[in-house]
């Protein structure tokens, strides 16, 4: 019965093994790939920052300003461009980001933008209507994409088809935290900054108003870019913590198995000395 | 000359940081050519060559949508995409040249599907003629 008992044990052992290499292996992939991703994440910040301060500057210089981007419209659906990964296994990742958006859509006249098979996955099965899944690939989607994808935004925006756009991301705060961020881009709500300097008199060419509609487009591009950026060093760190875990619970097992198995051995062996001692 | 304080930055990074003397830029409307002590002044940007002059040196690169601004005597450069004419992958601009033209010509194309194309062999031109000439 004990020999029995200490083969199971051993198999239990060998299968542990082979699963605490893998998510070891997955863990090793995910910290090069986050590497890449923050320094992305890095490089995009200062071009995102500047392109807000001066729209910044131009809705704070120019009281008049009235452009279709800074109107409540009155008709239409909420858009909610949702960016979570294309796989899973990467803790509370998508889920987070995903219930975030769902909680924001959730009995309003609404449609998604998922960016990731995981989003899409999650919209089709939840029957809300996608915008488009052209960009089922969060992986592949590029700067230039995040340009197409904030140009038919705005058309549809100008159209009347929808009224409000938001994007659901994840922010990378540090390897340790991420969280889920909604984000409203459209219509831009003229925020007020008690210490915003302001530099007086700047000339806009043409106009402050033509400036302002050509940078829009390019503005939200930016933010998108931004937000993928952020969202995919974030599914690395947190597949990264949660393969980091797995495998620190696969050591212990291995652990606590492996007592059991010396325990079971010597069990038996102490059981057969019995047994010979006995028997002579 | 007098420098000034340049940035260049893209969504890939900051592409230059430093004292120059002079950019030349193609904005929505026009050329334009910022000096040390320029008024504050904020212009869109359109498709063309920008020269950047820093330490006596002239560089040329494709620049691409996004803005140009001058703040307090501070110059910011906002582009979409900026390259180097040395870093402008030219089979590749050629190859995109090819596409676009092919769609341009194919009677059935869709509108989006020639608008794109537009905007590609339009980008792909700005490439070549910067970096045929370095």
């Amino acid at each position: 019965m004990a020999g029995v008992s200490t083969k199971e044990i051993k198999n239990r052992i060998r299968s542990m093994e082979s699963t605490k290499q893998i998510t070891k292996a997955m863990e090793m992939v995910a910290a090069s790939k986050l590497r890449r991703a923050q320094a992305q994440v890095l490089n995009s910040r200062p071009y995102f920052e500047i392109l807000y301060k001066t729209i910044q500057n131009i809705t704070a210089t120019n009281r008049e300003l009235s452009s279709p981007y800074l109107l409540p419209q009155s008709e239409g659906g909420v858009l909610c461009i949702v960016i979570a990964g294309d796989r899973g296994l990467a803790g509370g990742y998508n889920s987070n980001v995903l219930k975030l958006a769902q909680q924001k859509l959730e009995g309003a006249d609404a449609q998604v933008l998922p960016i990731g098979k995981k989003a899409v996955e999650f919209f089709r099965s939840r029957k809300i209507p996608a915008f488009t899944e052209a960009y089922a690939d969060a992986s592949d989607v590029s700067i230039g994409d995040c340009f197409s994808i904030s140009k038919q935004v705005c058309k549809a925006f100008h159209s009347g088809k929808i009224h409000s756009v938001y994007v659901a991301y994840t922010n990378f705060e540090s390897m340790l935290s991420q969280s889920p961020a909604l984000m409203q881009l459209l219509p831009l709500t003229a925020r007020q900054e008690p210490d915003g300097h302001v530099p007086a008199g700047i000339e806009y060419e043409p106009s402050s108003e033509e400036v302002f509609e050509a940078i829009i487009p390019e503005y939200l591009g930016g933010v998108l870019y931004g937000a993928l950026c952020e969202s995919r060093a974030s599914e690395q760190a947190a597949r990264r913590t949660a393969m980091d875990n797995a495998t620190q619970n696969a050591e212990e097992m291995i652990a606590d198995l492996s007592l059991k198995f010396n325990r079971a051995r010597q069990a038996a062996i102490t059981q057969e000395i019995t047994e010979i001692v006995a028997g002579s | 000359m007098t420098p000034f304080p340049l940035k260049i930055v893209t969504p890939d990074g900051l592409l230059f940081d430093g004292e120059a003397e002079e950019i030349l830029v193609r904005t929505t409307s026009g050329d334009v050519a910022i000096l040390a002590g320029h008024i504050n002044y904020v212009a869109p940007l359109g498709m063309g060559r920008a020269t950047v002059v820093s330490g006596g040196n002239r560089r040329t690169a494709a620049c691409i949508g996004g803005m140009l601004s001058v703040v307090d005597g501070a110059v910011t450069l906002v582009p979409t995409t900026f390259e180097w004419a040395e870093d402008i992958d030219l089979p590749r601009a050629e190859a995109s040249l090819q596409r676009a033209d092919k769609v341009l010509h194919d009677k059935t194309s869709s509108d989006t599907d020639l608008r794109l194309a537009e905007a590609r062999l339009r980008r792909a031109l700005v490439r070549k003629s910067v970096a045929g000439n370095l």
